[in-house]
This record gives structure tokens, C-alpha cells and sequence, in this order.
């Protein structure tokens, strides 16, 4: 029974190895599969226009910060409210290669995987850097140490003219097999090319997740003592999830660079701090899929609420004020909202869609 | 009975096709993107007030005739992302013209406008918009300008010899640009000391600050920032009792600001430490009660906006950059040109003989070379509450500086 | 050495300003272990609210003032009971992510109001001209807003040390199963904290609305520019919050003082105050007066 491979009705596992597979059976695989094919044909059907294919690109930005994010605040427990900083460290990689180079220096146009790779290994410097103090704080003041560290990066970032004190860096085209990508495919392109790093770094998340350095971070956030009566070393191992989620946010803003064509400031406060930190909770802290589900609900919220208000002050002769007023108000209640009633997340609906459908018709 | 109700129905259907068949002009698309809420939004709120206002007016007393325009206000919150996105919508619906916000923004959408030959004015008047760029048109006076003509004014008024000043700037990019200008009219030849430039923080309490420049022998400040923290410093001036009573009296602080830093906010923030504080700004007050602040009010009443927006430089603003659009599509139509970007860039371009706004202190001008509006600014005091224009200037420096460039 | 004096005066001055802005923070950690990213919303509520019923409605200005105190004291009160209530024993991370999210409510109420876009001041209601001796000069404000913030630090310790319902406080902070045993109601506490929270965010309001003008981007800000002080001075401690306020007070004029002009650096206030923390951190990681967490497995 247990040998059925296409259906299971329960967990049949026998040994660890079975436990551990990707997809538990070859019907997930199969969905999962297809899935992605429709991911990546979808654009060649319909034509979303740039203004949504950039909103798109954003959403796959930000799913890329969050995982690391997750990484971090979901998986080992660390609460970073710093997360946008070691964004804006990735994105002005890039930059300061533009600065130094030129905008359209062959190696921003040609050799961007590396420079994306680059701005990655940057991230992860700096996260190491500013995980050090955890070695010794805990909890909240490691929080507002991370709060620090956000201070400290815009100060910079606005002090110094070798970043032309915040404004906007601009970044050259880039160059693919076919020649130079124009302005009308621009957002086509970084979808494809976010979306197959987005897969890989999923992928890479969810095998970490089953070596001993991913349960690493789980023991430690559960119980850091326990943590260290068994071998580990809590304060390596916070170092290095923040390290890791430092190389994550590295790559969303090289590819946040790439996609917006400049570097500014702006993109990086502790307000986007704040939302990579919403998106995390309402799609499930410490689950892989919760990354997913979080920047496409808050981003698309954020969207709606805009259309909805201008609905709405179209009827009121003074609606401006509300227009305004509904988009931090949604945001919040959004946040409250979840973390009263579902502090599990997004995830965890699809975990219950999940449990119903492998059991349907019986109901357990 | 039931007969008639639906005869008067169809009467009225066919009248209403009729209507909008006789209505049908060409609607012309536009879009704003601006910081209607968030961080500088006590200038951007008013501004999208005016712009709305504006178009409106425009529509409602048909001033091009059947034609229409339409023009999408959207808030960005200051977030340059949000721009992009709004920019990218803008084009998608096809705009003929966009009005931009924010010094970020409009510097790092400038490859964008470029690209998209999409003429823009900007409600910043950042001097380095204008670097590398054909599509962006200032409505007013650049910040540099402002501060130069402030520089220009304090070397002309001043007595015994060269003025010592101190300039107070907002920590940003947006502060430090006409630092820089400042600087280089003082090598041109501008007969004055730049003894200190000041980025301020979130201060509380500036006595330090203003003891330093005392010490120094600081004898004018000159203030590129937002109205907040020039507040707090202005009361602080008045509490150590450094603020001058009269212009440039000796042993005293002079205080004077370029264009975000003064107006009705300053006064609502300082109360009594604002009087005597110069303020440039090439929009007409209100306060003034000429002709054509009566044109402003007019428009704020028929749109039933409150005193506090009707009277705001800031609604003024929003006026003029909406009137910018306007004139080239009416210049476009006398033309008999169609009405499209490449065309509203080519009557902009060729608007030496500017218009007349009534929002501003000087007709609007463009050629080809200048992408900067009016050029005059007005110098007004703070007096009894008020600002009172008291002189009128156009800066020579900046005009050799930007000759020289 | 005027100017030495003056920057010490200066630096005292905002240094209480931060140290009752701080209060709030510390009174709602103290007993419910949350940190509060909403205060820097209810301190410009409060700074509005005084506003609102001096100008609008013609209360006398200090009558407005107590009127706000109180109001806030409900208000907050009222988000507890409704939003915190229900996340008594979740993650350190949910509480924080609720009072952003809250933070956020309030930014969206208060931009419904005038109040979210326009400035304002309040009507000036003390002397204007200075106090100075011997050089050293203070406005009649600032020694005001000094003297509240020490009234109130005063009367919250007493408070704390030694009436029945502060004790009651301080026994919930200290251990929550064993206080509820002796038949002290955990919810009403945390409740009472954040009412007093509030009532000291109010005062702190209108304190800093009449030094900076009525700007609520200017106002809200407070909330985080205060977290560095709460930090250094131990989440948990009052007497913390009134030193770390003064040494963040000081740590900022002194770096606007001397470092600014200096050297091509600038706007150095700002950051310095982090800087600090940091390293202090490192060193002592619950803060100056931070009590050590004992951890059990």
C-alpha cells in the first residue's frame, strides 16, 4: 500500500530517506512540475503590459528578500527589522560597480549573473557582520540592534558622495544572447530570469532545510541552550542565518537594481523593513511556501486598496484624505488581523487545503 | 400610464446618446504621481489639490473647446517604486504629458523620460534635473537659483564689507545640490564667506549649533530645507536672542530660506521667531491680494477647497505645473498639430514668449536651452504673521554658472 | 567654555525630552514584555488631541493638556484590551509585528484628520524671552517640558516602589503564574500599563509638539528615535530610561556640537546615538540597568 507512489492517503514512511524526499509522491511531482511550465508560459499568452509585468517582477523581488528573511526571523528565530539595509547592500553593489565602471560597463551589461552573485556574497558579509552581535544579545535587543544597522546604512548610503548621497544611480541595459533587451521586453526578461532563481533558491531552502545546518537553525531558535548542550554552536549558527539571509537579500537587490535601472536610496528605509517583515508573517513565518504567499498578498493588497480608494474618491467630492488614509490603514489591519487569528499565515491554509485534499473524500 | 413612463424613458435615452455624440472631443490622457501622503506631504497634498483644480477648470469652462483633458492623480507616498510603477501605467494608457513629484523620482526616472521622449515637469526644482536631460521641464526658479538670488540679495544689502554666512541645509541630496552652486557663484566672484554649511539632524534643541556660528562670526543664514526643522531653529534663535531685528544687524543672525523652507507652514510652525525671515519663492502669495491671488481663490471657492489649501504656495504650485500641460496642448491645437508628446515637447521648447500664470510672480518661458520656467523670485518678509514681497530678482550667477557650463 | 555649558544644558534638556518619551516604552515593557513600535503614533495623537481642544474647542491650555493625558490614557488602554489581549504568551515577534501593524492603523487614522498632512503650532502660552544665566540660556519651554518629564519620572517611581497596584505591577513583570496566584488579575495590569503609557506619550507630545511645531512625519518619529535610549537603559528600568535619556541627549549635542563642520562630517546627531548603542551593547547586552535574564532550558 505504502507502495503506491501516485496516491497516499497518509504518511507511510519507512525510513528517513523516504521522510526527506522533496515531494512526497509522484502526484505532487507531477502538479508541482506543471506548475512551473505554466509559469513559464503564461507571459507568451497573455500580455499583462508593463505596468503589471513590473508589478510581477517586484512581487518575485520581494519573494526572493523574504526567503531570507524567513531564513533568519522564521527559521532561526531572529528578529531583523534591518532587512531592507542588506537589501539596498546587494543593490549598491551593483551601483558602486556602475559608479566606479561606468553605467554601461560590459561587466553590468554582460556579466550580470555574476554581478547578481557578487552583490549576493556582499549581503552575506554584511549580514555576518551585523549578526556578530548576536553572539551575545538576545531577543529584542538583538532586534534593535538590527534596527541600528538600518539607521547606520541610510545614514551612509545619504552621507557619502561616492553613493551620490542617496540619489539615484542609474544602471545600463543589459545584454542577453539575443542582443541588447529593450525597453518593451525589460520586464518579460526579469521575469524569466528572477523566476529561475527564485526556483533555485527554493530548491536550495528546502534541501537546507534537510541537512544538519538548516535543523541547525530550527534547534537554535526553539532552544538555543538545548541547542549547545547538543553540540551546536548557537552563536556560529546565528551568525550564519544571518549571513545566509544577508546573501538572499544581496540578490534581491542586485535584481531590484537591475529591474528598476537605478539606485536610489528611497527603496531601502525601514518602512520596506517593515513590509518585508508583514510579508513574512502574513504568509507564515518558518515555512518555505509562506515566502511565496506573502509578497503576492501584501503587494497585491497594496494594489487593490490604491484601485478600490480611487474607486471610492471618485464618488466622494473630497475622498483624497481617504484615498490616502486606506493604504496605511489596510496595511495594518492586515497585519493585526493576522497575527490575532491566523498567526500561522497563509501557510498555513495551504497546509490545511493540502491535508484535505489528500485525504478527500474521507475526512481523516 | 406605463406607455408614457417608457416613451419619456426613450426620450430621454436618445437625448442622452445625443448629448454624448455632441460631446465627443478628443480626451488627452496626463498622469501625476506625487507624495500626497508621507514624507513631505504638507506640500505635496495641496499641490495635487491645485493640479486637480486645475484640469477641472480646464474641463469644465472648455477651454479646448470639445476636447477634455484627463489626468490620473495617483499618490506615491515619496517611494520612488511607486512612481516607477504609476510612470509605467502612465504609458501604458498613453499619456501625452506627465507631471513627476519628487527630486528622487524624477532623477531616477530621468533615463525613462529620455527613452520615452515623454516631456515631464516636476514639482522638483532640483538643478541637476536638468543634467542629461531634454524632457524635463521646471516650472520655477531651480533651488540653486533660489539660493543664489538669496546670496546675490545678502551681498547687495549688506554694509562693511564681506558678509560671513552660514548655510543650513536638509541632510539629503536635495539640501546639498545648491551648496554646490552656491559655492561656485562664490568663485565666480560673489563677494562673500561660506563659513560653514550645516546638515541638521532631528534636532530638538539647536542652541549648540547656533553658539558655533555666533562664535565664527556668522552673520547670515541661509536655509535650504523643509519648514519643520527651520522652525526649530528660528525659536531657538530667538530664545538665545541671536536673531536679527533688521536686516543684517551686526552681532545678530540673519535668517533666510529658498523655497521649501518659508510660506504659511513656517509661520503656522514658528509663530513670532519667523518674523523678519526671508523667503524667496517665484509663486504669488496670496497675501498679496492682487489680481491674481483673487484668480487662486476663485478657483479654490468653485471647488469648495478649505482656507489652509486655497491660501498654500503649495496650491499654487500644483496650478502652475497643471497650466504648463495646458498651454502647450492649446499651442499644439493652434498649431493644428496633433496633440501627442513629441509635439508637446516642440511647444515647449519654442515657448519664448512665455504665458502669463497667476500663479506666479513672472511669465513662463522656454527655449531650447532653458528648461527652466520663471525665473524670477520673489524676496518676501515675514511681517506681522505674513509674508509681504519685498523685492523681486532673478539671479545673475546662476545665469553665468549655467552659461559657463 | 559658554559653549561647553551651553551644549551640557542643551544636551540635559533633550536628553529628559527623550528620557518621557522613553517612559512610555519602558512602562509597557516592564510589566507585559512588549515593545511598543506604535508609541511614536499615540505621542503624536496626544500632541494633537491638546491641540485640537485648545484651538478648535477654546480650552484653556492646560485643562487640554489634562484632558489629553486622560484621553490617551483610555485610548491606549482600549488598544490594549482589544488587540494585545489576545496575544498574551505569543512570540516576541507577533507582539512586535502587532504594534507596527497598529502603528500603521494609527498613521491611517490620523491621516484622515488634517492633523496627517498639515503643520501646526501651538499657541505660544509661556514667556518667550529666555531664561539665561550666566550665558547659558533655556527657554521657558524647555525648562517646562523638563520639569513635567521630572514630575512625572518622580511620580511613576513612587508609583512603582510604593503603592498596592504598582507593586502588583512590578510583581507581574517579575513572574506572571506566581503573581496570579496570589490573586493579582494579569490582564488589568497590563492594561493599567498601557494606560500609563499613554498618558506619559501624551505629555511627551505635547512637550516636543511645542518645541518643534506640529508635525505629525516629525512627531511619530519619536517613537523609533527613542528606542536606542530605552535599549542602552535597560528595557525594564525607569531610572534607565531618565540616565540613557540624558547620556543620548548628550551623545547628540556633543556630536552636532564638535563633530559637525568638522572634518567634512555632518548631520552626525542622527546616527551617533546608534553608534553608541551598538557598542555598549556589545559590552553589556541588557543595557545599563537591563536586569540579566536567567535562562533555563
Amino acid at each position: 500500500m505504502s507502495q503506491n507512489r501516485w496516491l497516499a492517503t497518509g504518511n507511510f514512511y519507512t525510513t528517513y530517506r523516504e521522510e526527506q524526499r522533496t515531494f512526497s509522491t509522484h502526484l505532487d511531482r507531477t502538479i508541482f512540475t506543471l506548475f512551473l511550465v505554466l509559469l513559464f508560459a503564461w507571459p507568451m499568452f497573455f500580455d499583462l503590459g508593463n505596468k503589471y509585468m513590473f508589478v510581477v517582477d517586484n512581487i518575485l523581488i520581494a519573494i526572493v528578500a523574504v526567503m531570507g528573511l524567513n531564513l533568519v526571523t522564521g527559521f532561526a528565530g531572529l528578529i531583523s527589522i534591518g532587512h531592507a539595509a542588506f537589501v539596498g547592500i546587494g543593490a549598491y553593489t551593483v551601483a558602486s560597480v556602475c559608479r566606479t565602471m561606468g553605467t554601461s560597463h560590459e561587466l553590468v551589461t554582460h556579466f550580470w549573473p555574476l554581478l547578481i552573485v557578487l552583490s549576493g556574497l556582499m549581503g552575506a558579509i554584511f549580514g555576518g557582520l551585523v549578526g556578530l552581535p548576536a553572539f551575545r544579545l538576545k531577543h529584542l535587543y538583538l532586534a534593535i540592534a538590527t534596527l541600528s544597522f538600518q539607521m547606520i546604512f541610510q545614514w551612509v548610503i545619504n552621507f557619502m558622495t561616492f553613493f551620490n548621497q542617496g540619489q539615484t544611480i542609474s544602471i545600463g541595459r543589459v545584454y542577453w544572447i539575443t542582443g541588447k533587451v529593450g525597453r518593451g521586453d525589460h520586464y518579460e526578461f526579469w521575469y524569466y530570469a528572477i523566476l529561475v532563481i527564485v526556483i533555485l533558491l527554493g530548491f536550495g531552502i528546502r534541501n537546507l532545510l534537510k541537512t544538519k545546518y538548516g535543523r541547525a537553525l530550527v534547534a537554535v531558535r526553539d532552544n538555543d541552550r538545548a541547542a549547545d548542550a547538543m553540540g551546536m554552536h548557537p552563536g556560529l549558527t546565528k551568525v550564519y542565518a544571518f549571513a545566509l539571509a544577508g546573501f538572499f537579500a544581496g540578490v534581491a537587490g542586485a535584481l531590484h537594481a537591475y529591474v528598476f535601472r537605478g539606485v536610489g536610496f528611497e527603496s531601502f528605509t525601514l518602512h520596506e523593513s517593515v513590509s518585508y517583515l508583514a510579508m513574512a508573517i502574513v504568509g507564515g513565518l518558518g515555512t518555505l511556501n509562506g515566502s511565496f504567499w506573502g509578497p503576492v498578498a501584501i503587494r497585491m493588497l497594496d494594489l487593490q486598496v490604491e484601485h478600490l480608494s480611487e474607486a471610492a474618491a471618485s464618488y466622494l467630492p473630497q475622498g483624497t484624505n481617504l484615498a490616502t488614509a486606506s493604504k496605511p490603514l489596510t496595511f495594518g489591519l492586515v497585519i493585526v488581523l493576522f497575527l490575532m487569528f491566523e498567526p500561522r499565515g497563509i501557510a498555513n491554509w495551504w497546509r490545511i487545503t493540502k491535508s484535505y485534499t489528500k485525504l478527500w473524500p474521507f475526512r481523516y | 400610464m406605463k406607455e408614457t413612463r417608457m416613451v419619456r424613458g426613450l426620450m430621454v435615452l436618445v437625448l442622452l446618446v445625443f448629448a454624448v455624440s455632441a460631446h465627443a472631443g478628443e480626451v488627452y490622457k496626463l498622469g501625476f504621481s506625487g507624495a500626497i501622503t508621507g514624507p513631505t506631504s504638507d506640500a505635496g497634498n495641496p499641490l495635487s489639490k491645485g493640479i486637480e483644480d486645475w484640469f477641472k477648470y480646464v474641463n469644465d469652462t472648455k477651454m479646448l473647446g470639445d476636447d477634455k483633458i484627463e489626468c490620473t492623480i495617483r499618490d506615491d507616498q515619496y517611494k520612488t517604486d511607486v512612481t516607477k510603477r504609476n510612470f509605467e501605467e502612465y504609458l501604458d494608457e498613453g499619456i501625452v504629458f506627465y507631471l513627476n513629484y519628487s527630486t528622487g523620482s524624477t532623477l531616477g526616472l530621468k533615463m525613462d523620460f529620455e527613452e520615452e521622449m515623454m516631456p515631464t515637469v516636476p514639482s522638483s526644482y532640483h538643478e541637476g534635473n536638468l543634467v542629461n536631460s531634454n524632457y524635463i521641464f521646471i516650472p520655477v526658479a531651480t533651488y540653486s537659483e533660489n539660493m543664489v538670488a538669496l546670496a546675490e540679495y545678502v551681498t547687495k544689502n549688506h554694509k562693511g564689507g564681506t558678509p560671513k554666512v552660514a548655510l543650513f541645509i536638509h541632510p539629503s541630496a536635495f539640501g546639498r545640490g545648491p551648496v554646490d552652486d552656491t559655492k561656485k557663484a562664490v568663485a565666480a566672484g560673489l563677494d562673500m564667506d561660506i563659513v560653514e554649511v550645516v546638515e541638521h539632524g532631528k534636532d530638538l534643541d539647536n542652541s549648540a549649533m547656533l553658539k558655533r556660528l555666533m562664535s565664527k562670526g556668522v552673520q547670515y543664514v541661509i536655509c535650504h530645507t523643509v519648514q519643520s526643522p527651520v522652525a526649530t531653529m528660528l525659536k531657538d534663535a530667538m530664545r538665545l536672542n541671536v536673531n536679527a531685528k533688521s536686516f543684517g544687524e551686526e552681532g545678530k543672525l540673519t535668517f533666510l530660506g529658498a523655497h521649501y523652507t518659508g510660506g504659511a507652514d513656517l509661520i503656522a510652525l514658528a509663530g513670532d521667531a519667523a518674523e523678519g525671515f526671508l523667503w524667496t519663492c517665484s509663486y504669488n502669495l496670496t497675501t498679496e491680494d492682487n489680481e491674481k491671488s483673487k484668480k487662486q481663490l476663485e478657483l479654490a471657492k468653485k471647488y469648495g477647497r478649505d482656507d489652509k489649501a486655497a491660501n498654500s504656495h503649495n496650491y499654487a504650485a500644483g496650478i502652475l505645473q497643471a497650466q504648463i500641460p495646458t498651454e502647450a496642448i492649446l499651442r499644439a491645437k493652434k498649431a493644428g498639430l496633433e496633440v501627442n508628446p513629441e509635439n508637446l515637447t516642440k511647444m515647449l521648447n519654442d515657448m519664448a514668449n512665455g504665458f502669463d500664470s497667476f500663479a506666479t510672480v513672472g511669465p513662463v518661458t522656454y527655449s531650447k536651452d532653458d528648461h527652466v520656467g520663471v525665473d524670477v523670485v520673489n524676496i518676501y518678509k515675514a511681517d506681522g504673521g505674513v509674508f509681504k514681497a519685498i523685492n523681486s530678482i532673478e539671479s545673475e550667477y546662476m545665469k553665468k554658472l549655467r552659461a559657463g557650463m | 567654555m559658554v559653549y561647553f555649558f551651553q551644549i551640557v544644558v542643551s544636551g540635559i534638556v533633550v536628553g529628559s525630552i527623550y528620557a518621557l518619551a522613553a517612559l512610555g516604552l519602558v512602562l509597557v515593557y516592564k510589566s507585559s514584555r512588549v515593545a511598543n513600535f506604535a508609541h511614536g503614533q499615540i505621542i503624536a495623537a496626544g500632541a494633537f488631541i491638546t491641540y485640537f481642544l485648545t484651538v478648535d474647542l477654546g480650552v484653556p491650555i492646560f485643562f487640554s493638556f489634562l484632558a489629553s493625558m486622560v484621553i490617551t490614557f483610555f485610548l491606549a488602554m482600549s488598544v490594549e484590551r482589544i488587540f494585545l489581549r489576545r496575544l498574551i504568551g505569543e512570540p516576541i515577534i507577533s507582539v512586535i509585528m502587532v504594534t507596527i501593524g497598529l502603528a500603521s492603523i494609527i498613521d491611517g487614522l490620523i491621516y484622515l484628520t488634517p492633523f496627517g498632512t498639515e503643520n501646526f503650532s501651538f499657541p505660544a502660552f509661556l514667556p518667550t524671552t529666555p531664561l539665561t544665566i550666566a550665558g547659558v540660556s533655556i527657554s521657558w519651554t524647555q525648562l517646562v517640558g523638563v520639569i513635567i518629564t521630572f514630575i512625572l519620572i518622580g511620580g511613576f517611581s513612587w508609583f512603582f516602589k510604593k503603592s498596592t497596584v504598582g507593586i502588583s505591577m512590578r510583581a507581574v513583570s517579575d513572574d506572571q503564574f506566581g503573581s496570579m496566584s496570589v490573586g493579582i488579575s494579569v490582564p488589568r495590569v497590563f492594561g493599567l500599563a498601557w494606560a500609563t503609557a499613554g498618558l506619559s506619550a501624551a505629555a511627551a507630545g505635547c512637550i516636543i509638539g511645542n518645541i518643534t511645531g506640529l508635525n505629525f512625519d516629525t512627531l511619530h518619529a519619536f517613537g523609533i528615535v527613542v528606542f536606542p535610549v530605552v535599549i542602552l537603559g535597560g528595557l525594564d528600568s525607569i531610572m534607565g530610561a531618565v540616565v540613557a535619556g540624558i547620556i543620548m541627549g548628550l551623545i547628540q549635542q556633543f556630536a552636532t556640537g564638535y563633530l559637525d563642520g568638522n572634518w567634512g562630517l555632518n548631520g552626525t546627531g542622527d546616527v551617533a546615538p546608534y553608534i553608541v548603542l551598538l557598542i555598549i551593547l556589545l559590552f553589556k547586552p541588557h543595557g545599563l540597568f537591563g536586569i540579566h535574564e536567567i535562562e533555563r532550558v
